[in-house]
C-alpha cells in the first residue's frame, strides 16, 4: 500500500484516497473556440511515460482535498506532493 | 522443421532426447528487412507468423528487447472468449476463437486449448437483464450464450455460495460455453517456432533506441544491435506503447497500469471453467496443473512496475472467498504483475497512423490474450496490405475523434477504475 | 510408544505431553513442541508423499520453509487442508494427515508406471503430442491430464476460523530471530526505537538453537533465550514467533503473517486462527539467514536424503535422529557440525567431501572423534526405491569430471550439503538488485532500494562473529537515526569453530554409459537432463528455462533447486551464473492462507449493509429487499402470497390510483452553498441555471467530459446562494467528487462548497392524485395548492414541529411531492405519513412500482444511462442550452453523435398486447435473417403497464425518431421468445405531462 502525503492532511495510507489520473491535462477554457485536436487531446490523450509522472489524488476518505503527486511510475516512489495552487 | 508428435517423441526418447532441434534460432539482425515487427509478445510472434502464412512476407525480423513471451502473454490468466456485446469485438474475437480451435494442429504444437466454458455471475436483476443484452446480441452474432438462473447455476458451480450468509447472493449467470482458456507461454513459443521455420529472424535482448523517419515515412528503426533498415514496422509492445509512441513524437489514448494476478497451490481439479464474480472484480479458473488462477481489480494508478501491493490482491481475493467460501482454506502461492495498455474506451487500437509505414496495436486493456491469433491475423493483413481488414475496421485511432467508440462497460475514460 | 528414533538426551520437545496423532490411517505419538515430520521421523515413518509428474517415492528433505516434498492433507480442528507442510506444521492433540497424489496409498502408488516410463517424459513433451485426431485432446488427452493434476484435495466446507488484520506501524522491522536478528533488534531496542522481531518459526533463535557456538560464555540456545526475555520485557518491543514477513511492498510496507490457533489445543470461539499484519516501518532489517542447498546426483531424491542441516535440526531441536546409519555428503564444513552430532548421539556416520583433505578446525575436531572421512569423494547414485540402503560412491578425478574407482556404502540415510544460499527473497522483493558473490557461489542483497538492510546469513556472512557484530552495529545506527539516542553497547564476545571454503561443487557426473534421474527440482520432478533439453531446444534465457521445465515453479518456489538450476544453465551456456540471471522473486514467501489475506469482509460483510432510517418498517411491513450499490431498498412490500409482479402491479396500480409512499432516502444529496453555486450548476449541467428562482427546483442531465451522460437528477434553489442537488443512488459518490475535482482543479476561482448530505436527509416520495390531500393534513398550516407549491416548486414547512423541505417532484408521472426530513425524524415522518395517508387509501411502494412508474412516463434510469448514451439518445436534446459553454458540450459535435441515424429512446409495444419483452431482446427487422441478424436496437426497460393494462418497453432504436409506427420483433434468444412489437413514443402515459401539473 503506497504511503501518501496529502498536502493538507500530512502522510496516510493509500486506502484514504482516490486516483485521479494525469496531472498536466489542462481543460481548455469554457466558451473559447478549441480545435478539434485541442479537444481530444484534452479528452483521451495521455502520455503516461515511465518515470516521474504528475498525477492527481483525491483525499476522498479525509479531507476530501484533490492534490497533485510527482511520482515515478517504474517503481512507485512519491518525490512531492503539492496543492493544487502550488507548482510541482 | 522437426515435426512434433507421439513418434517424434517415443524416437527421441531411445536418443536420450539428444536431438531435438532448436525451437527456434539465434540469428543476428540483418542489415534491412520488408517488415520489423517490434514487440515479441504475443501479438507480435502471432503478427510475424501470419505475415509469412497468410502474405508470403518472410524478410521479417521480430525484435524483443528481452526475451520472447516474456511481456503480457506469459503473466495473462490465460481465458479465451468472444462474449462481447458489440459487433465489432463480436466479430473480432469469434473469427479468433475459430483460430485458437485449430492452433494446435495448424502450429504442430501443443497449446493446450481447454474450451470449458466462462460464467460471468449477476448477482442483481438489473445485471441479469445486462448479461441478457449482451448474451442476446450474441447469439444473433452466431455465438453460443446460454443464460441461467440461479438454479443452474447452482448446479454448474455447487461449490459457490449458495447459503443466506452472503451480501450479494447469485441470481444467475451468462455462459459462453466455447469459451476457454490455454497454455499461454506455448502459444507465444508455438508462433515462434512456426514462424522462425518460414524464414522470421527473433531477435532477442535487442532494444529500440529510436526511429528513422523521415518526410512522413518510416525508413527504419534503431536498435541496440545496430540500425535496421525497414519501409514497415509493426508495433506491438502493448504494456510499453507509450514509450515507443514517445520516440515516434506519438501520444496515445492509452494508459499504462499494472494488473496483478496470483495463483493457489495446486489442487485437484474442483473448478471445470472460468467463473467471473458480478459483484465484486474477480475471475477464477484451474489449470491443468491444479492451480487456481485468479485476478481481478487493477492496482489503479500510472504504473510500468511489474509488481503490485497487497491490498489489490486482498480485494480480489475478498471477492473469491465471498463467492468460492473453499478458496479462504487454499493457500496463495504466487503473486505477479503484467502492465496493462489500458485504452480510453477499453478495445484495442490495429491501425495505420500519420506517418507511412507505421503500424499500430495496441490497447488491448486485460483482453489481449485471448487476441492473438485475431490480432496477428488481422495486423498481417493490415501491414501486409497497407489498409486494415473489416475485422478490424472499428479499432481505428479515429474513433477518438469522430466518436465511434467501442465502450463494452460504459465506463468512459477512467481508465483506472475499469 | 515406540519412537525409535527418538533421542532421550536431545531436544527442545516437551517430553511430559504426548500427543497422539494418525498419518495414512495409522496411530503414533509424538510430543508437544514437535512438527509432524519430526514426530514422523521419531516413528521412522520416511516415505511420506509422491512427486507430482513421476510419482516417485519421497520423504522428508528438510526441516522447515526449504521441505520441497512433505506436503501433506492434513486435518486438524475439524478442516481438511491440502498442502500443508509437515516440516512446518505442529503437532497438535487429534491432528490426522495423510499423503496426497496418490492412488491407493502412498506405499503402492499405480501412478509411479510414469516414474517408469520417465524417459518418454521429458520437459515439455506435452506440448509436443497430444494433438492427434483433434477431437481426443478434447475428450481424452485433457480430461486425463486434468485428473492427474494438483496435489492435495481442497474441502468446499464454509471455513468458520477467524483471520484477522493488524495495521501496524514501527520504527525498526526485524524479519528473523538469529544471531543477526537478535543483534540488531536488541541493540536498537536499547536506543528507545519502538522495535518489532519477527520470528517465523516457533522457536526463536534460527541457527543459535543448533550451532554448538558460545556467545558471551553462554550456549547459543541459553544467550538467545536470555535477549528475547530481555526484548520482552521493553515497552519498545514487540516480538512475535510463528510470525512470517512474506512480503515487501512500495513505500516500505511490509507484511507479515502470524499464525495463531492451529497449534492450539483448545482456543476460544474469538482466538483468530491466523493474523495479517500490514507493517509499515522506518527500517527494514532482513536477518531472514540462508537456506542449505543440496548437492546434484543420482536418485538425490530418495526418501532417506536429508539437508545436513535438517538432520542436525532434527537431533538438536526435536530429538530425532533421521538415520542410525548416516553418510554426510558435503561440499563445505557446515555438514561436520551434523557429523558431530551424530557422533555425541553415539552414532558413527561416515564423511564424503568433494574436497580434498581439509584440516580448519571443525574438520579436524570430525577427525579428532575418529569418525571417517573420505576426501574428494562423490555420491554418484543413491539406491533403494521407497528409502535409501546404499550409496555408490566414487573417487573424484583432479577435474571433478569423473571417477578414479568406485563403492558401494550401506547406510540408512545421506545428509546433503551443497553450501549455504542467503535467503534474499525480501530484500529482492523491495527493489534491491542482487549481485552475485562468487565467493559464496549465491546471490547477495546489493544496494538498497528501501530502507531495508540485510544482515548475517541473507547478506551472505556465514560466521558468527562477524554476524554478532554487524548485528549490534547496524541496528544501533539504524536506531539511532530515528531515536537520536545512542546508547553504548558491548558487543558479546562469541566462540565458533573455523571454517574452510566450500568448494565450487554442486552435481556428480554421470558415469559413463549411466543415466541417473539428478534431481534439480524435486516437488515438479525436473532433472539435469530436463533442464538439457531446454536449452537444446533454444529456450535459453532463464525465464524460457524456468517456464519450459517449471524448475522452481512448484508450491517450495525453488528454494533449494534455484541456484543449482542456474548453475547448470551457466556450464551448459559456458556463462557465469550472474550472467544467466535469476528469476524474480515475487511474493509471498511462503504460501499464505487465503482466508488470512481476506481477513473478516467474508459473508454478509463482504461489504457494508446501508440502510435507511425507514429500514425496521419496511422490515415488519414484509418488505422484500433490493440491493441498490450498498443501499438495501423494498422493492415491493408483499401481502399474502403475492409474487413479485403482482404486488409491483398492486402498488404502482394505487399510485396511480389513490397515494403511493416511497422511501427515497437511498437518492445522492449533495449541498451546495456559495456566491458562484449558480455558477456552477450551469456548467455541471447542461441546460440553464443562472435564473432559477428561489423556491424552485428544476431537472438537470450531467455529462461525462467525453459527452457520454453521466447522471440526472433535480435540484432546487433553497435560497440565492444555496442549492440541494440530488443524484441517483448509485452515483451519489461520482458526482461528488465530480463537483469537488471541478472545483479545486479547473475552475478554482468559483467560490462554491459541497458537501455530501445524502445520510443527514430521510426522504419520502408522495405519489399519486391523492398526494396533495395527504400532503395538506400532513401541514395544516402550509398552503399547498398548485397555485402556492406549483411543479417544481418547493416550499419549507413544520410537520409536526419536525423542520421539513417539501418539492414538488415527480419521478413517477403523478402529482406527486417529495418530503425530507432530518434522518433521526425520518420514521416519525414515514409513520405520520402513512397514518394520515390511510383515509386516502395510501399503500408503501417499491423499486419495481417505481420502475413501472417511471417506465411508463418515459423517464430514464440505469439501464438507460449505461455509460455510452448521449442526451439525444435519451430525447433529452431539449435540455441542451445552445447559448452555454458545460462539461462535455465540445464533444456533443462529434460526428458519430449527430449521425442522423443515431440511436433514440422510443416506447415498444407488444402487437398482441400480451407478450412481455424480455429486457435485453434485441430489435430486428427480419427475424429470421440469417446471423449474424442485423441489431438495430435493444429493449433496455419493461413493465406491465398498469395504465394501460398491457406490457410496454422502452427501446433504444437506431434512427428511432423515424421509425414511431414501424413494426419490428424483439428477439431474445436466450430466452427463446420472439416478440412483433410497434414502435411508438417513450411517453406512454400522460402524454403532455398533465397530471405532474396538476
Amino acid at each position: 500500500m503506497l504511503n501518501i502525503k496529502c498536502p493538507y492532511c500530512g502522510d496516510r495510507a493509500q486506502k484514504e484516497f482516490a486516483y485521479g489520473g494525469d496531472g498536466t491535462v489542462k481543460r481548455p477554457e469554457l466558451n473559447k473556440e478549441v480545435s478539434n485536436k485541442e479537444w481530444d487531446d484534452f479528452v483521451y490523450m495521455r502520455k503516461s511515460l515511465r518515470g516521474k509522472h504528475i498525477e492527481l489524488w483525491h483525499h476522498i476518505s479525509g479531507c476530501r482535498q484533490w492534490f497533485r503527486a510527482q511520482r515515478d511510475t517504474a517503481t512507485h516512489e512519491i518525490f512531492k506532493t503539492a496543492k493544487i495552487s502550488e507548482e510541482i | 522443421m522437426q515435426k512434433y508428435s507421439i513418434f517424434s517423441l517415443i524416437k527421441n526418447a531411445f536418443s536420450n532426447h539428444q536431438n531435438w532441434d532448436l525451437a527456434w534460432k539465434d540469428p543476428t539482425p540483418k542489415k534491412e528487412y520488408d517488415v520489423v515487427i517490434i514487440g515479441g509478445g504475443g501479438h507480435g510472434l502471432a503478427t510475424a507468423y501470419y505475415l509469412a502464412k497468410e502474405h508470403k512476407i518472410t524478410n521479417v525480423a521480430i525484435i524483443e528487447k528481452g526475451w520472447i513471451g516474456g511481456g503480457n502473454i506469459g503473466r495473462n490468466t490465460t481465458i479465451i472468449r468472444s462474449n462481447f456485446m458489440f459487433d465489432e469485438n463480436a466479430a473480432f474475437n469469434e473469427f479468433g476463437m475459430n483460430l485458437w480451435r485449430n492452433m494446435s494442429q495448424e502450429l504442430n504444437f501443443n497449446v493446450m486449448f481447454s474450451p470449458r466454458g466462462i460464467i460471468n455471475l449477476a448477482h442483481s436483476d438489473a445485471q441479469m437483464n445486462t448479461y441478457a443484452r449482451r448474451g442476446n446480441s450474441m447469439r444473433l452474432n452466431g455465438i453460443d450464450a446460454v443464460l441461467l438462473n440461479r438454479e443452474e447455476v447452482k448446479k454448474m458451480i455447487p461449490m459457490a455460495d449458495f447459503s443466506d450468509d452472503v451480501r450479494y447472493p447469485i441470481f444467475g449467470g451468462l455462459v459462453q460455453p466455447s469459451a476457454g482458456t490455454a497454455r499461454h507461454d506455448a502459444v507465444a513459443w508455438g508462433y515462434a517456432r512456426q514462424a522462425d521455420s518460414m524464414g522470421v529472424d527473433i531477435i532477442q535482448n535487442c532494444e529500440v533506441t529510436g526511429f528513422d523517419v523521415s518526410a512522413g515515412k518510416i525508413n527504419g528503426v534503431r536498435t541496440s544491435r545496430g540500425d535496421i533498415k525497414t519501409k514497415k514496422i509493426g508495433l506491438c509492445v502493448a504494456g510499453s506503447t507509450n514509450i515507443l509512441a514517445e520516440k515516434l513524437n506519438m501520444t496515445l489514448p492509452i494508459e499504462a497500469h499494472v494488473l496483478q494476478a496470483c495463483v493457489s497451490e495446486p489442487v485437484k481439479p474442483i473448478l471445470d471453467g472460468v467463473v467471473t464474480f458480478g459483484a465484486g472484480h474477480f475471475y477464477i479458473s484451474q489449470s491443468d496443473k491444479g492451480e487456481m488462477v485468479m485476478g481481478g481489480d487493477l492496482d489503479g494508478y500510472n504504473s510500468y512496475a511489474q509488481k503490485g501491493n497487497l491490498p489489490t490482491i486482498q480485494h480480489v481475493l475478498t471477492g473469491g472467498v465471498a463467492l468460492f467460501p473453499f478458496l479462504s482454506r487454499l493457500k496463495m502461492l504466487r503473486t505477479w504483475g503484467g502492465i496493462m495498455d489500458m485504452s480510453m474506451d477499453g478495445s484495442p487500437i490495429i491501425d495505420k497512423t500519420h506517418i507511412d509505414g507505421l503500424y499500430l496495436n495496441c490497447g488491448w486493456c486485460y483482453g489481449g490474450f485471448k487476441s492473438v491469433p485475431s490480432s496477428g491475423w488481422t495486423f498481417a493483413h493490415t501491414i501486409a496490405q497497407n489498409r486494415v481488414h473489416e475485422l478490424n475496421s472499428g479499432y481505428s485511432l479515429s474513433r477518438f475523434s469522430n466518436g465511434y467508440l467501442i465502450d463494452e462497460k460504459g465506463l468512459g475514460t477512467k481508465t483506472w477504475i475499469s | 510408544m515406540s519412537q525409535e528414533f527418538r533421542l532421550n538426551n536431545e531436544g527442545l520437545i516437551n517430553r511430559k505431553k504426548e500427543i497422539i496423532f494418525s498419518f495414512n490411517g495409522k496411530k503414533y505419538t509424538g510430543y508437544e513442541g514437535d512438527t509432524l515430520a519430526s514426530a514422523l521421523l521419531a516413528n521412522g515413518v520416511h516415505l511420506v508423499s509422491r512427486s507430482f509428474k513421476y510419482h516417485r517415492p519421497r520423504g522428508f528433505f528438510g526441516a522447515g520453509v526449504d521441505e520441497p516434498n512433505a506436503k501433506l492433507q492434513v486435518t486438524m480442528n475439524g478442516y481438511s487442508e491440502p498442502n500443508v507442510n509437515a516440516t512446518e506444521i505442529e503437532l497438535v492433540k487429534g491432528l490426522s494427515a495423510n499423503s496426497q497424489n496418490c492412488w491407493p496409498s502412498v506405499n503402492f502408488d499405480v501412478g509411479a508406471i510414469n516414474n517408469f516410463l520417465n524417459r518418454f517424459f521429458p520437459a515439455g513433451f506435452y506440448y509436443k503430442t497430444f494433438m492427434w485426431p483433434k477431437s481426443f485432446w478434447y475428450k481424452i488427452y485433457e480430461p486425463f491430464i486434468r485428473k492427474a493434476a494438483g496435489l492435495g484435495v481442497a474441502s468446499v466446507e464454509k471455513d468458520n476460523e477467524r483471520y484477522e488484520h493488524k495495521y501496524e506501524y514501527c520504527d525498526l522491522l526485524v524479519a528473523g530471530s538469529g544471531p543477526a536478528g537478535l543483534s540488531s533488534a536488541f541493540a536498537a531496542a536499547k536506543n528507545g526505537a519502538k522495535v518489532i522481531l519477527a520470528e517465523d518459526k516457533p522457536r526463536f533463535g534460527g541457527t543459535l538453537l543448533t550451532d554448538d557456538v558460545t556467545i558471551d560464555n553462554l550456549s547459543g540456545k541459553d544467550w538467545a533465550d536470555k535477549i528475547i526475555s530481555e526484548l520482552k520485557e521493553m515497552p519498545n518491543v514487540v516480538v512475535k514467533n510463528r510470525s512470517q514477513v512474506f512480503g515487501y511492498y512500495d513505500h516500505n510496507m511490509t507484511v507479515m503473517f502470524e499464525r495463531i490457533g492451529d497449534h492450539l489445543e483448545q482456543k476460544s470461539k474469538f482466538t483468530p486462527r491466523q493474523r495479517l499484519w500490514y507493517i509499515r516501518a522506518k527500517e527494514v532489517l532482513l536477518s531472514t539467514g540462508s537456506i542449505e542447498r543440496p548437492i546434484v546426483f543420482g536418485n538425490n531424491d530418495t526418501p532417506g536424503i536429508f539437508l545436513s542441516a535438517a538432520a542436525k535440526e532434527y537431533i538438536k531441536v526435536y530429538g530425532v535422529l533421521v538415520g542410525k546409519k548416516p553418510v554426510i555428503f558435503t561440499n563445505n564444513d557446515s555438514a561436520y557440525e551434523t557429523a558431530l552430532e551424530f557422533k555425541k548421539n553415539g552414532i558413527n556416520p561416515i564423511v564424503l567431501d568433494t574436497r580434498e583433505e581439509q584440516n580448519s578446525q571443525l574438520v579436524q575436531d570430525v577427525k579428532n572423534q575418529n569418525i571417517t572421512i573420505k576426501f574428494s569423494h562423490a555420491i554418484i547414485v543413491a539406491n533403494g526405491y521407497k528409502k535409501v540402503n546404499s550409496v555408490l560412491v566414487g573417487k573424484l578425478n583432479k577435474n571433478k569430471t569423473d571417477y578414479e574407482k568406485t563403492e558401494i556404502i550401506e547406510c540408512d540415510c545421506v545428509c546433503v550439503s551443497g553450501f549455504w544460499t542467503p535467503t534474499v527473497h525480501l530484500a529482492s522483493q523491495s527493489g534491491n538488485k542482487l549481485s552475485y558473490n562468487d565467493k559464496i557461489d549465491a546471490f547477495v542483497p546489493d544496494k538498497s532500494k528501501q530502507s531495508e538492510k540485510s544482515i548475517g546469513a541473507a547478506n551472505g556472512t556465514f560466521t558468527l562473529k562477524e554476524t554478532i557484530e554487524n548485528g549490534f552495529k547496524i541496528g544501533s545506527e539504524a536506531s539511532s537515526r530515528i531515536t537520536k539516542k545512542n546508547n553504548p553497547i558491548t558487543i558479546p564476545k562469541s566462540n565458533e569453530l573455523n571454517h574452510n571454503p566450500h568448494d565450487k561443487f554442486w552435481c556428480s557426473p554421470l558415469p559413463k554409459g549411466k543415466n541417473y534421474k539428478r534431481f534439480v527440482d524435486f516437488q515438479n520432478d525436473v532433472a539435469v537432463s530436463d533442464i538439457e533439453i531446454a536449452l537444446k531446444e533454444g529456450y535459453r534465457s532463464i525465464e524460457h528455462v524456468k517456464r519450459y521445465t517449471t524448475l522452481g515453479m512448484a508450491t517450495d518456489q525453488g528454494r533449494t533447486s534455484n541456484l543449482n538450476g542456474l548453475q547448470l544453465v551457466a556450464n551448459i551456456e559456458k556463462k557465469i551464473v550472474p550472467q544467466v540471471g535469476h528469476t524474480t522473486f515475487r511474493p509471498p514467501f511462503t504460501p499464505i492462507t487465503i482466508g488470512a489475506i481476506v481477513g473478516r469482509e467474508i459473508g454478509k460483510e463482504f461489504m457494508p449493509t446501508r440502510k435507511t432510517p425507514m429500514h425496521d418498517w419496511h422490515e415488519k411491513n414484509n418488505a422484500v429487499f433490493v440491493d441498490a450499490g450498498a443501499w438495501k431498498r423494498p422493492r415491493y412490500y408483499k401481502q399474502g402470497n403475492e409474487t413479485l409482479s403482482e404486488a409491483s402491479r398492486r402498488e404502482a396500480k394505487n399510485v396511480r390510483d389513490y397515494v403511493g409512499i416511497c422511501d427515497v432516502t437511498t437518492l445522492g444529496k449533495i449541498d451546495i452553498k456559495g456566491p458562484d453555486a449558480a455558477e456552477l450548476l450551469n456548467r455541471v449541467y447542461t441546460n440553464a441555471w443562472l435564473k432559477l428562482p428561489v423556491g424552485k427546483a428544476r431537472y438537470g442531465v450531467m455529462l461525462r467530459e467525453d459527452g457520454i451522460v453521466m447522471d440526472d437528477g433535480t435540484t432546487t434553489r433553497i435560497s440565492e446562494n444555496h442549492f440541494h442537488m440530488t443524484t441517483t443512488t448509485l452515483q451519489a459518490a461520482n458526482v461528488l467528487s465530480h463537483l469537488e475535482y471541478y472545483l479545486q482543479v479547473v475552475w478554482p476561482e468559483l467560490n462554491v462548497n459541497v458537501l455530501s448530505t445524502t445520510e443527514q436527509w430521510a426522504g419520502l416520495s408522495l405519489a399519486g392524485p391523492k398526494s396533495r390531500d395527504v400532503l395538506a393534513k400532513l401541514f395544516p398550516n402550509l398552503n399547498v395548492s398548485n397555485e402556492a407549491l406549483p411543479f417544481m416548486g418547493y416550499v419549507e414547512g413544520s410537520l409536526f414541529g419536525v423542520e421539513a423541505r417539501i418539492f414538488r417532484i415527480s419521478f413517477s408521472g403523478e402529482l406527486a411531492f417529495e418530503i425530507n426530513v432530518k434522518s433521526d425524524h425520518g420514521i416519525f415522518m414515514w409513520e405520520k405519513t402513512m397514518e394520515i395517508g390511510k383515509e386516502f387509501n395510501i399503500q408503501p411502494y417499491g423499486t419495481e412500482a417505481l420502475s413501472t412508474l417511471r417506465i411508463e412516463m418515459g423517464h430514464v434510469a440505469g439501464p438507460e444511462l449505461d455509460g455510452r448514451t448521449i442526451p439525444y439518445d435519451l430525447s433529452l436534446e431539449g435540455l441542451i442550452s445552445n447559448n452555454k459553454d458545460f462539461i462535455g458540450k465540445r464533444s456533443l459535435g462529434r460526428e458519430a453523435f449527430k449521425s442522423d441515424s443515431r440511436q433514440k429512446i422510443v416506447g415498444l409495444i407488444p402487437v398482441d398486447k400480451k407478450s412481455s419483452i424480455p429486457e435485453g431482446s434485441h430489435l430486428v427487422e427480419n427475424k429470421d435473417a440469417k446471423l449474424p441478424n442485423p441489431k438495430i436496437g435493444y429493449v433496455s426497460s419493461s413493465c406491465w403497464s398498469v395504465e394501460n393494462n398491457n406490457p410496454f418497453s422502452l427501446g433504444i432504436l437506431k434512427n428511432g425518431k423515424n421509425m414511431i409506427g414501424k413494426k419490428l420483433f424483439a428477439l431474445s434468444p436466450l430466452k427463446n421468445t420472439v416478440i412483433e412489437v410497434e414502435v411508438i413514443s417513450s411517453h406512454y402515459v400522460d402524454h403532455e405531462g398533465k397530471r405532474v401539473r396538476s
